[in-house]
């Protein structure tokens, strides 16, 4: 077992009674810098409606922006000796701002610090090129650079539909355009406040320092902010697909989901965990998704599953901190698999396929989430999967910004740590709780499904979900000549596999996100 | 997969020689730990560096290998594709068997390939180093995979092209190798042509060549970061690699002529933001001259988020959603890359002309001592930052081993960084930002890019 996240840590957890904040510490009197992470409880489910984005906005403008002294591009030239950084991040419940300074400068950066939090410029100017940006990202960015990440972002509409959860953080078209400068500044003081904000601090820093932070951070608005309650998220009745039909895509780019009544609060979560790497641990290959769609077919890069939201899994080899949220959904990712127009100019053999690779790989991937369900786990699965599971998760803290994040995010869900508690559970798990889990939260019959595809592909493959009829994997000829029989009766069983589609919808890509 | 580029890597490779100077030893290296190498007698080197995380050891082979290496026609693309059949299994270690194994190790493992190397990598307990040790040897040693699962993990490859093909960016960056060089194999990415792609598992013996090649000690370096010592680790090599076999086979790769007259690549796509890059072909990467270095001091004070050009043409004008700019570390010369998102597609001419102004005026001015010494210290302090753990060191030590086989070239480069001049500005300018060594990348809603 690993024991360096229990040996390098000096972790003090304070409550400082004068002050409404919670604090995360995380002295490491080795470090040569500091990091400092302002978690506030507010994130784009406090968007007023007609406004989506604009949590989104204010936050991108206090880091983009000046302060009542400095302009942004006067923070530039202080700052660029130093190389010290600072970003935001927006997600559904909260937003963060990390700062990162070398323990060299750590005194001249502070007050560019206190000046963007406490003392925002505002400005116009630099409100016109947030927003401007912002605005580009909904229109054109988010559908023509990741169809990957359109399909995430798609799912997330359909699923969350109707809820404040629904939108993406940085809003839709047309509410981005009501956004002003006026609401921004309103935002800042009502959401932005001393009462909803953690702050975490991890790094080679002094008690003084520290105290100096917590008391300037006592100056921020002192207002209540009201964050919405979060409506029950229904489950879909069947299995609800929206295929978004786009001009010269290259492939057809898969997510699914449906809601599960469980975070890292509950301790079931360790169950699920395993269940979860079992089935389609992001970025290995040891999944069943993964074996059974890209190692054994070749069908695509990869296949992976998912029991919370995981942020930019195409870049992301390990989960990052900072996007807590108490709304889950269980999640299966389909990486682009081949559309019929592609398959037909590649190979003569296939000249006359109608439908390409989509409609297989949803069935061969439900069909295994669905014999988890049924069959649950092996022990010996069990065994080696808690045990990769127990080592894996350390490697989430490896830096100092991470073992912070962490420690922030398990405060969220009323943990101390969630890190040496999931080991601690996990060392105390059975199979049968974690087959259990799976019956319980896990299921095949309702499901939301996104799929982006090529205009060409979106009728036919449309047709094949509707109509559950069969959908045989086309291979080419020089990879079907020796498939082992084993693969072939799957495929033939995965073919025939029947979904509980209710409903079947094609939308135009210019329609989304408006 | 991954491509390096310069400007991203200065973000995390510039900065322990900041701890040194800021206490006045600017003499130390930037890395601040000891370097450990050892070569065996075939020719591997060895390289241990002990860091402060306990329990933690990331274990990297680098090997010198990538896309520069595809010299036969109609086989771009391989040594990434290669990459993945080193997952496909050795007679002691199934493919099953090895996932197993991994997974009983609980590490992060994966494997990326670029230009001029590929890496395979696996960071975790460190109590498990020689479980590694074994497991890779094998298959660097014994790998052996059948014609079938060679021709079926071809389809996983073109799904990654799949993938990457729905940026533009990376559409426009195939066309753009393709333009700017004409002999040389960096005229294609690392992912290869879509035809060879599809063509791959027609290629399954020059799989077998291609393994035979390259997949040697000499054109390999073990890179071992966390919490071990250097005396484990040359025994665990020697165990384990001692008997592998040396090459003899030596890559001819093109020389690429000189470029004669400005050329031009252009993607006709108007569901993105108008974007403009002006690549220069640059030189190859060195640790011991000053022309690299100075290239990235320059280019950090053009184009770093205070630059004048920066202030004027996003802050203030608000022409340009982004601006970036940076030169490749490569093996053989590259280009040097500077990258413009634009609001109108109207302003394409004009940014490219500010950008060249703003290059022309620091040929003909120089910079200050001040700024020169103050982008010194942001490349120092952005290094000092970022190495906070073991597969950060391990990544950036094999990253200048793949350019020059040595990584104490990390600290050789960052000694010529603190000696660079303004004349040495000067000099690349003269020397590498002329027309005549351009490629203008181009990416707008019209069908010709439509700059000069």
């Amino acid at each position: 077992m690993l024991k360096y996240f229990s040996t390098v840590l000096i972790i003090l957890i304070n409550m400082f009674a004068a002050f409404a904040q919670e604090v995360v510490e995380l002295k490491l009197p080795n470090s040569n810098k500091v990091v400092i992470k302002l978690m506030f409880m507010n994130g784009s489910i406090c968007d007023p409606e007609g406004k989506e984005g604009l949590t989104y906005t204010t936050a991108t403008l206090i880091t983009e922006g000046g302060t009542g002294e400095l302009s942004f591009a006067d923070i530039q030239d202080k700052i660029y000796p130093m190389a010290a950084s600072y970003s935001s991040h927006v997600d559904k419940e909260v937003s963060i701002f990390t700062f990162s300074v070398h323990i060299d400068w750590l005194d001249e950066f502070y007050p560019i610090l206190k000046g963007l939090i406490l003392n925002p410029s505002f400005n116009e100017a630099d409100f016109q090129r947030v927003k401007s940006n912002q605005q580009n990202f909904v229109d054109q960015v988010i559908k023509a650079s990741s169809d990957e990440e359109y399909s995430k972002m798609a799912l997330e509409d359909l699923l969350f539909r109707g809820t404040p959860y629904q939108h993406m953080v940085e809003g839709r078209s047309s509410s981005v355009k009501s956004i002003t400068l006026d609401d921004v500044k309103n935002h800042y003081k009502k959401f932005f406040t001393k009462n909803n904000l953690m702050i975490g601090i991890a790094g080679n820093y002094s008690d003084n320092f520290l105290n100096i932070l917590l008391n300037d951070l006592n100056n921020l608005p002192g207002t209540n902010p009201e964050i919405p309650e979060m409506p029950e998220i229904k489950m879909p009745d069947g299995i609800n697909v929206e295929i978004i039909s786009k001009n010269d895509a290259f492939g057809s780019a898969i997510f699914t989901g449906f809601p599960i009544d469980i975070t890292r609060a509950k301790d079931d979560f360790a169950a699920l965990m395993v269940a979860n790497s079992y089935l389609g641990e992001h970025r290995k290959s040891y999944g069943q998704l993964y074996q059974k769609i890209r190692e054994q077919r070749s069908m695509n890069y990869g296949d992976y599953s998912y029991i919370e939201w995981y942020e930019n899994g195409g870049g992301n080899m390990l989960p990052p901190p900072g996007v807590p949220r108490h709304s889950n959904y269980f999640a299966l990712w389909i990486r682009p698999v081949q559309i019929a127009k592609q398959l037909r100019m590649q190979y003569e053999e296939l000249k006359d396929v109608e439908i390409g690779h989509a409609h297989f790989a949803l069935r061969m991937a439900i069909r295994e989430v669905d014999k988890m369900v049924n069959v649950g786990l092996s022990r010996e699965d069990f065994e080696s999967t808690r045990d990769f599971l127990k080592s894996y998760i350390k490697l989430y803290i490896s830096t100092p910004a991470n073992q912070l994040g962490y420690l922030m995010d398990s405060r969220f869900y009323g943990r101390e740590n969630f890190i040496s508690e999931m080991d601690q559970l996990l060392s105390e798990i059975t199979v049968d709780e974690v087959n259990n889990a799976v019956k319980k939260y896990l299921q095949v019959d309702n499901m939301y499904i996104t799929i982006i595809t090529d205009k060409s592909e979106a009728e036919p493959l449309a047709e094949s979900i509707r109509s559950n009829k069969p959908s045989p994997m086309t291979y080419s000829n020089l990879v079907k000549e020796n498939l082992p029989e084993d693969i072939l009766k799957e495929d033939e069983e995965a073919a025939n596999y029947k979904l509980n589609v209710k409903s079947v919808k094609i939308i135009d890509s210019e329609e989304m996100f408006k | 997969m991954k491509i390096f580029f310069r400007f991203l890597l200065i973000i995390f490779l510039v900065s322990q020689w900041v701890m040194q100077s800021s206490a006045g030893q600017e003499d130390e290296n930037i890395l601040p730990y000891k370097i450990h190498q050892k070569k065996l007698k075939n020719g591997l080197n060895v390289v241990t560096v002990p860091f402060d995380s306990p329990g933690l050891a990331a274990f990297y082979i680098v090997v010198r290998v990538g896309s520069r290496n595809e010299v036969e026609e109609g086989v771009t693309g391989f040594a990434h594709f290669f990459e993945h059949m080193m997952f496909r299994g050795t007679d002691k270690y199934s493919r099953e068997e090895y996932n197993r194994v991994l997974k009983s190790i609980g590490a992060g493992a994966n494997a990326n390939t670029s230009m001029d190397r590929t890496v395979y990598h696996m960071t975790g307990n460190a109590e498990e180093l020689e479980k590694m040790f074994d497991l890779e040897s094998d298959r660097f040693k014994n790998l052996n995979y059948s014609e079938h699962d060679f021709k079926v993990e071809a389809g996983a490859v073109k799904g990654e092209y799949t993938k990457n093909y729905a940026s533009p960016y990376q559409q426009l960056y195939e066309k753009l190798l393709n333009t700017a060089f004409e002999k040389h194999t960096y005229k294609h990415t690392t992912m290869g042509f879509f035809d060879d792609i599809v063509d791959m598992p027609n290629q399954f013996e020059y799989s077998q060549e291609f393994f035979n090649r390259y997949y040697r000690p000499e054109y390999s370096t073990i890179v071992v970061v966390g919490d071990v010592t250097p005396e484990k680790v040359n025994s665990l090599a020697e165990k384990y690699f001692g008997d592998w076999e040396k090459g003899s086979y030596k890559v001819d790769v093109p020389v690429e002529p000189e470029q004669t007259e400005t050329k031009f690549a252009h993607l006709q796509n108007g569901n993105i933001p108008p974007y403009i890059g002006l690549y220069f072909k640059g030189p190859a990467f060195s640790d011991s001259e000053i022309d690299m270095p100075a290239i990235d001091v320059l280019n950090t004070i053009l184009f770093s988020q205070n630059s004048d050009l920066y202030k004027k043409l996003v802050v203030e004008e608000q022409k340009a959603r982004f601006l970036g700019g940076g030169a490749f570390d490569a093996r053989d010369p590259h280009l040097i890359s500077i990258q413009a998102s634009l609001y109108s597609k109207d302003d394409m001419q004009y940014i490219k002309d500010e950008v060249m102004k703003a290059i022309n005026n620091i040929k003909e001015n120089g910079v200050d001592e001040k700024l020169l010494s103050e982008t010194k210290s942001n490349l120092k302090y952005s290094f000092a930052m970022s190495i906070d753990n073991p597969s950060t060191i391990a990544n950036t030590l094999c990253h200048y081993i793949s350019l020059t086989g040595d990584p104490e070239s990390v600290n050789k480069l960052f000694k010529l960084y603190d000696k660079v001049t303004v004349q040495d500005l000067k000099d690349v300018i003269n020397k590498y930002y002329l027309p005549s060594r351009l490629t203008i990348a181009t990416i707008s809603p019209d069908a010709e890019g439509g700059v000069r």
